[in-house]
């Protein structure tokens, strides 16, 4: 049974969790991404009262059972980071996850993409339409998207020939394509 | 060509691309991962900050140290925990089975008894429907035990033949003296019937049967006892309901008269009596004869062969005397019941012209006509 679980996307993870009670898809979910909850509160570990590794872990497990209940997931990753990042806040309130416009919207591309990937014709498309947004983008965030995505360069090789840190190319990176995703959006909706 | 490509990097701009898994993690910290999936990581690396913010903590070493084993300890918290629950669900679903499978056998062998039953009703109802054509043909027949009482002459006039032979029946068990007085009653038999028209009485005297009778297959002798029995209670089939309740009658009869016909059997006729036999036969032959006809039409009538019936009755309806008026009579009822009301009705007007004991019934028969 939990072999067939592990296969399962987050979303038929989710869905069985919340529609069945099914508490091994819950668990099949948090052992997938249980190594990188580890590894983003380590720094916020044995910082004070009630922050042992015994103590951190089972309650961020447990808020994240409960919000699961009562949550819309569509990123499982983007839920698990707000959750985490509420709980290092110390907020006992639950604050309630919603995903950004950004966020939404650049889902909404990415379905769409998924969608066209059996038809040519509206890959084709799509694609010339994307590449008349990538025109009307600023001169850096055309550049940075095309030595990424076009010619394959790496976060450190852009960092270097732009003399930027790591952080700071990924973040250009992240911005230009909000900004493709809403200008893509936007045509759509006219 | 190159077209095509470029449509492809560019639609990977917004492909979806899963989180780095627990294998991936150190490999991209230590730069083990190759170029295709590092760039894959990456694109991964630019939407998703969770990924990013662990291998941010990840590069620094005091973290490192710390990572591998709280990620392991992590792992197996949450897989005892699942594992818990997924043996208590084990247990449920194992319970739930069993539930099923136990309301499947109830629910199967209640299917299983009514469809028991039904066959059983169903092949009692048809039992009921084969015997009720033979019933009906002797309806008239069966049903007069029931109206016994009520009409005591007619009764008496169908079992006057019987009742012949009672007295001569009797009479083999007396002593020899009396056997010799019989022959005058069995020659001329009363048109009216006395009293005393118990069944067993006359069921004895027809298992005595006088010497020219012995010649006869027991079979019919003894279907035909009964019919003699039964034959004068039977008018009219007035209700059809009462027709299966006489059959129980029939099927006790026959014991009853085989019972008793053993009985005389060793007391037969002594020796004495072979000197009185030829002169008794010569004066009961006709009469004898007649009866044992009459006897034969009964069962043919009974056995609802109604026009072997109607052909020996008749056969007999010439003879002058009593079987004459009673096979007029057990003709009209043959009529009666193929629905030949004509035939029947001026049978039972004869039977009426003759003046005889069966007049009173026939009248009745005419009325009811």
């Amino acid at each position: 049974m939990l072999q067939q679980l592990t296969n399962l996307s987050d979303k038929e993870l989710i869905s069985r969790a919340r529609k069945l009670k099914d508490q091994e898809a819950e668990g099949v979910l948090m052992e997938r991404y249980s190594h990188l909850m580890v590894a983003v509160c380590l720094p916020y570990l044995n910082n004070g009262p009630g922050t042992a590794p015994e103590e951190v872990y089972p309650r961020l497990l447990q808020r994240l059972s409960a919000s699961l209940k009562t949550q819309t997931i569509p990123k499982a990753n983007e839920w698990i980071h707000h959750t985490i990042r509420a709980q290092q806040a110390q907020t006992e309130k639950n604050n309630p996850f919603f995903p950004s416009t950004e966020s939404r919207e650049q889902q909404q591309l990415e379905n769409k993409v998924e969608k066209v990937a059996t038809n040519l014709k509206e890959q084709q498309l799509l694609a010339a339409t994307m590449e008349a947004t990538l025109d009307k983008l600023p001169a850096e965030d055309k550049y940075f998207l095309k030595e990424f995505y076009l010619n394959n360069k790496t976060f450190t090789e852009l960092a270097t020939t732009k003399k930027y840190s790591v952080e700071k190319t990924r973040q250009i990176l992240q911005q230009a394509k909000q900004k493709m995703a809403s200008l893509l959006m936007n045509e759509t909706y006219e | 060509m190159s077209n095509l490509e470029n449509n492809e990097k560019l639609l990977k701009i917004f492909s979806n691309i899963r989180c780095l898994n627990r294998d991936q993690l150190p490999r991209y910290l230590d730069g083990r991962l190759t170029d295709v999936e590092k760039h894959l990581v990456e694109q991964h690396l630019v939407d998703c900050d969770l990924c990013f913010d662990a291998l941010q903590v990840l590069q620094q070493p005091q973290y490192r140290e710390k990572y591998q084993p709280l990620a392991t300890s992590m792992q197996q918290y949450i897989r005892s925990s699942i594992k818990r629950i997924s043996q208590v669900h084990k247990v449920e679903r194992y319970q739930r089975q069993e539930q099923k499978k136990e309301s499947f056998l109830i629910y199967f062998w209640i299917v299983a008894a009514i469809a028991i039953g039904a066959g059983g009703i169903y092949l009692v109802q048809q039992q009921g429907k084969f015997k009720a054509p033979v019933s009906k043909a002797i309806a008239s027949n069966t049903e007069l035990r029931t109206t016994q009482s009520e009409t005591p002459p007619v009764q008496a006039s169908i079992v006057t033949p019987v009742r012949e032979e009672n007295e001569v029946g009797r009479k083999p068990a007396a002593p020899v003296t009396n056997v010799t007085a019989a022959p005058p009653v069995t020659a001329t038999p009363p048109p009216a019937a006395p009293p005393k028209p118990v069944v067993k009485d006359s069921v004895k005297a027809v298992a005595k049967p006088p010497a020219p009778v012995t010649a006869v297959k027991d079979s019919i002798k003894d279907t035909a006892r009964k019919q003699l029995a039964a034959a004068p209670k039977a008018p009219e089939v007035k209700d059809p309901a009462k027709d299966k309740t006489p059959a129980p009658d029939r099927k006790d009869t026959p014991t009853v008269a085989k019972k008793t016909e053993d009985k005389p059997e060793p007391k037969a006729p002594p020796k004495k009596e072979k000197e009185d036999a030829p002169e008794k036969k010569t004066v009961a032959e006709p009469t004898s004869t007649d009866e044992f006809l009459y006897k034969a039409a009964m069962v043919y009538h009974q056995q609802g062969d109604l026009n072997e019936a109607i052909s020996r009755y008749k056969h007999l309806s010439e003879s002058p005397g009593k079987y004459g008026e009673l096979s007029r009579y057990q003709l009209a009822i043959c009529y009666r019941s193929k629905g030949q009301t004509g035939k029947a009705r001026r049978m039972f007007k004869e039977v009426v012209r003759m003046n005889g004991s069966m007049k009173e019934k026939a009248q009745a028969a005419l009325d009811n006509l």
